[in-house]
């Protein structure tokens, strides 16, 4: 059945319905883990789940100023840029479902698609929560998102490839958390970042500006766009422990790793208050930056001068 | 057979819809002119101490987000516009819980020279949660009961259109 399996890669196990329901567990493991620490029993297990049910039945309201295209268009593109990312990257611990090479640079591009996706969606509705949100969005993507790549880049350097599979095989018997450390920590505070959660969470503050660049999309364009994020939450995770943590070594430990990701980002997100848009910015550009580039330095000397 | 089968997705489908509808409900918070004895509740209603996301309830910003839109305070002329104009932004299926005695009735504040009346002159209201303000537990029984009124297989009623125009000011 040479056809039935590439459909069986993309719509069900790797990638698909598979991802998103493991996306959907994280996220409920980050809110229970939130709530522990809040001193709260938290969610129940199903409670992603029911969340996406529930508004894929609702109406979606269709404001009359947007462009309806792109106000249909831009939440599908946005999970279908989660869901493509994920085919080339190792998830949950088993080898990717398709590589070349290069395709480090592909999935990065890939997982800031849903950002770009918000952003555009926010400017489309032309409310003003919706503009200021989508502002804040996008000048967070240019805060975090170079210090995010040249934190990717370490490992990718040190292995001497660009592809996700080989820098897998080498970081396998090299756990790059000790001898790269400032890129493990720009690398996971980069993905909360990305994820827009709690310290950087200013582009969908409640407090100030209702829900940020989502603040008109109701029902089914509002689930994808939820859904978009928790797969990103997962391929990111498993992005950084593959390439920190000591790559593929079977599938328990590999979960384990991930799931240790995520204990260290709830306990931040418990930890830290919002930070102002500028805030952010600023540090990403003043310390983030600047101590991955040294260590990129330190890298290429030492991989120069070193035999 | 066929269109047995038909009958039986559509049961399958329907039961997962309520299900979800009933274990997951966002609420949006509108102060219609209320003295802030009832939105300090509601936010108690919300703290870890009640810790209502057990049951799948979160506080929404957005009305396009929310299901469930809570009134309190009696309706001010000024708020009327307001208040109508975020219950049709809510997508359907909507909610709206009433909570307070001015909700309800217009309390203290009925026969004001600024006040309208209660919240279901304005809107139509599936909850009301007496108390002056209720206490967190007499709003989540609201809420309980809100949840037991959709569980029923009965066809409920459609919340009635509004049309700003019509209503007497």
């Amino acid at each position: 059945m040479n056809t039935l399996t590439p459909l069986i890669t993309l719509l069900i196990f790797p990638a698909g319905l598979t991802l998103i329901l493991v996306g959907m567990f994280y996220e409920w493991v980050d809110r229970k883990l939130v709530a522990r620490f809040q001193n709260r029993i938290g969610p129940r297990w199903f409670q992603p789940f029911a969340d996406a049910v529930k508004l894929f039945a609702k109406e979606q309201i269709t404001p009359a100023i947007v462009n309806p295209y792109l106000f249909f268009g831009l939440p599908v593109a946005a999970l279908a840029g989660a869901l493509t990312s994920a085919l080339y990257v190792p998830l949950m611990g088993l080898t990717p479902a398709s590589n070349f090479p290069g395709d480090l640079i592909v999935t990065i591009y890939l997982l800031s698609l849903p950002t770009m996706c918000v952003g555009l969606a926010g400017w489309n509705n032309s409310g003003r929560f919706s503009l200021i949100g989508a502002t804040r969005t996008l000048t967070q993507l240019f805060a975090y998102e170079a210090p995010f790549l040249l934190a990717l880049l370490g490992p990718a350097l040190v292995a001497g490839s660009w592809q996700i599979n080989t820098i897998n095989r080498f970081t396998q018997d090299h756990w790059l958390i000790l001898t790269q450390p400032v890129g493990f920590i720009v690398a996971l505070i980069g993905l909360m970042g990305k994820l827009e959660l709690p310290p950087f969470d200013a582009p969908e503050a409640e407090t100030e500006i209702v829900a940020g660049a989502l603040t008109e999309y109701s029902g089914r364009g509002l689930a994808m766009f939820k859904i978009g994020k928790s797969v990103e939450l997962i391929v990111g995770l498993c992005l950084v422990a593959s390439f920190y943590l000591g790559g593929l070594n079977g599938v328990p430990s590999f979960l384990f790793k991930t799931l240790i990701l995520l204990l260290g980002m709830t306990m931040l997100q418990s930890l830290l208050t919002r930070l102002r848009i500028d805030q952010t910015v600023g540090l990403w550009w003043r310390f983030g930056a600047i101590l991955v580039l040294a260590q990129l330095l330190v890298i290429i000397l030492v991989k120069g001068f070193l035999p | 057979m066929n269109k047995n089968n038909e009958q039986f997705w559509k049961q399958i489908i329907k039961k997962v819809r309520t299900w979800a509808r009933l274990n997951s409900i966002w609420a949006v918070h509108f102060n219609s002119g209320s003295c802030n004895g009832c939105d300090i509740e509601i936010l108690a209603t919300l703290t870890p101490r009640y810790d209502v996301e057990r049951f799948g309830i979160k506080l929404e910003g957005s009305p396009r987000h929310a299901d469930v839109l809570i009134v309190t305070g009696p309706v001010t002329r000024q708020a009327r516009e307001r208040l109508i104009r975020t219950y049709e932004q809510m997508p359907e299926p909507k909610f709206v819980i009433s909570v307070g005695s001015c909700s309800i009735s217009g309390g203290v504040f009925e026969g004001c020279y600024n006040v309208g009346g209660s919240v279901d002159e304005v809107i139509p209201v599936d909850v009301y949660i007496p108390g002056c303000p209720p206490r967190p537990e007499a709003i989540i029984d609201g809420i309980v009961q809100l949840l037991a009124s959709l569980k029923g297989d009965e066809p409920r009623k459609m919340a009635r259109p509004v049309n700003v125009e019509e209503i007497p000011a």
